[in-house]
């Protein structure tokens, strides 16, 4: 992932599409191919591609429900049993963080989703870090040169995975910081995007990423088997979070953590949230708003 | 001269012909072993992690000889061009392909190509374990028509050849 710019990024992604797909996806100019965020892929319509200013149809015939099995099978290398705990969350992990989203028909089985058939759509995601997101903060959550327990809030699509990504890349590789190792609890695969057991999005030389597990146990198990000093997790959205970071917390681990809320007061009025600021578990809150269109970020104590 | 020189080369022919034919059964039966083998090693895989298809075929290709590694490791390269071959066809394709095997062995082995990386792990394991259990039998069978008709398929070769020698003296 490091060093590729946006339109090597995309043309990486592309590769998982069927060839006629890939081959419209392609015919993009190089300029605006750097720019396209998904690609769109429903049965019944074009082919349509994400740009920060909206969507647009390429043009083609209409995706055809094989081109979505077929997009299936390049994507996981014909091996859908090696990815079906990814593909029962309805997304899967490609080489260079690349993430595609998966609709269809659930087949459930005692109220748990067992797997998709009949793929009705499909969104491939572009990865694209973005190295640098965390230098606005950095100085603020850092005092004495060691990061401290942090929380990020935004409301979604702010960019809390990213600059949660980009903190976790600059502890673990000591840029602008004392270098300390990292360990990440990464549910969803979102934050490091392992592929291969290597992490297709850098978050730097000293972090250990447990993916594919409920975050509490993530974290427990980071805690007991790879002494980190540093535990990090993207969204906290059970209470069983809540309990394993302040379990870890006792334990003298620093906290990097994000949560969608708006602010303080929208965390103090969520119950799930509370115990947060009450237990004083965090020291620093990073807010991230978007102010005239840009990303504004505030740097809060929280004790 | 000639004509005992004939004779000596049409003996030895006779007797060849019928000492191929005979290696050419002990040859199968080591095909099928060796291929029940690679089959058992793959369940074995899908018992202990389910890994993907590529890890799967490339630590059966390592592990395997003749055919049965010829077949894994096309299968190996096949799955880095999927966009123009899906796994069935490649499979399918690849075992009907395959010189040294017959009828009865390509009959067990093509549906594989819908099972291997469709199903959850246990699934696959098992219908791997029931071809790799046909296909012993298989073998089985021909290590007894080759030790039977082996022997008689020599003796052929050899008495046809006395026999031309007798004819043509």
């Amino acid at each position: 992932m490091e060093g590729k710019s946006p339109a090597e990024a995309y043309q990486q992604a592309v590769l998982a599409l069927p060839v006629r797909l890939r081959r419209e996806a392609l015919s993009l100019p190089r300029e605006e191919q750097g720019r396209a965020e998904e690609l769109r892929l429903r049965v019944g319509w074009p082919l349509a591609a994400v740009f920060p200013e909206g969507e647009r149809p390429l043009g083609g015939p209409p995706v055809g429900g094989e081109e979505l099995e077929q997009l299936l099978e390049i994507a996981s290398r014909a091996s859908v049993h090696a990815v079906l705990d990814q593909v029962r969350q309805g997304y899967l992990t490609l080489e260079g963080g690349h993430r595609i989203g998966l609709c269809g028909t659930a087949v459930c089985r005692a109220g748990e989703v067992q797997t998709l058939r009949g793929l009705s759509s499909a969104n491939l995601r572009v990865a694209r870090q973005i190295p640098g997101a965390a230098a606005p903060v950095l100085d603020g959550l850092c005092p004495g040169g060691r990061l401290t327990d942090t929380l990020i809030l935004s409301p979604p699509g702010l960019g809390k995975t990213t600059l949660l990504r980009d903190l976790i890349r600059r502890v673990a590789q000591g840029e602008g910081c004392e270098p300390l190792r990292v360990g990440l609890a990464d549910e969803r695969g979102e934050v490091a995007a392992l592929h291969g057991g290597r992490p297709q999005l850098d978050v730097g030389r000293r972090t250990d990423v447990v993916e594919g597990c409920p975050k509490a146990q993530g974290l427990m198990l980071l805690l007991r088997a790879m002494n980190p000093q540093v535990l990090a997790v993207d969204e906290i959205t059970a209470p069983e979070d809540v309990r394993a970071l302040a379990l870890a917390a006792g334990c003298g681990v620093t906290l990097l953590a994000t949560a969608h809320a708006g602010g303080r007061e929208d965390l103090a009025r969520r119950p799930l949230y509370r115990p947060l600021l009450e237990e004083g578990l965090f020291r620093r809150m990073v807010q991230i708003r978007r102010v005239a269109g840009k990303r504004e970020y505030t740097v809060e104590e929280l004790s | 001269m000639v004509r005992l020189m004939g004779a000596v080369l049409v003996a030895a022919g006779c007797a060849w012909v019928g000492f191929q034919v005979s290696e050419g059964m002990r040859r199968r039966v080591a095909e099928l072993r060796e291929l029940a083998r690679g089959l058992a090693l793959v369940e074995r895989e899908l018992e202990l992690w389910a890994p993907p298809l590529p890890q799967l075929m490339e630590r059966a290709a390592a592990h395997s000889r003749g055919a049965a590694q010829r077949l894994f490791r096309a299968c190996y390269q096949g799955l880095d061009r999927l966009d123009r071959e899906d796994f069935p066809t490649l499979w399918r394709r690849l075992v009907e392909e395959e010189r040294s095997w017959r009828g009865e062995e390509r009959e067990l082995l093509a549906p594989l190509g819908e099972l291997l990386g469709r199903y959850d792990g246990p699934a696959q394991r098992d219908g791997v374990a029931a071809v790799r259990a046909r296909l012993e039998e298989l073998a089985d069978r021909a290590q007894a028509d080759c030790r039977r008709q082996g022997r008689v398929y020599r003796a052929l070769g050899l008495s046809g050849g006395a026999f031309l020698v007798i004819l043509l003296l």
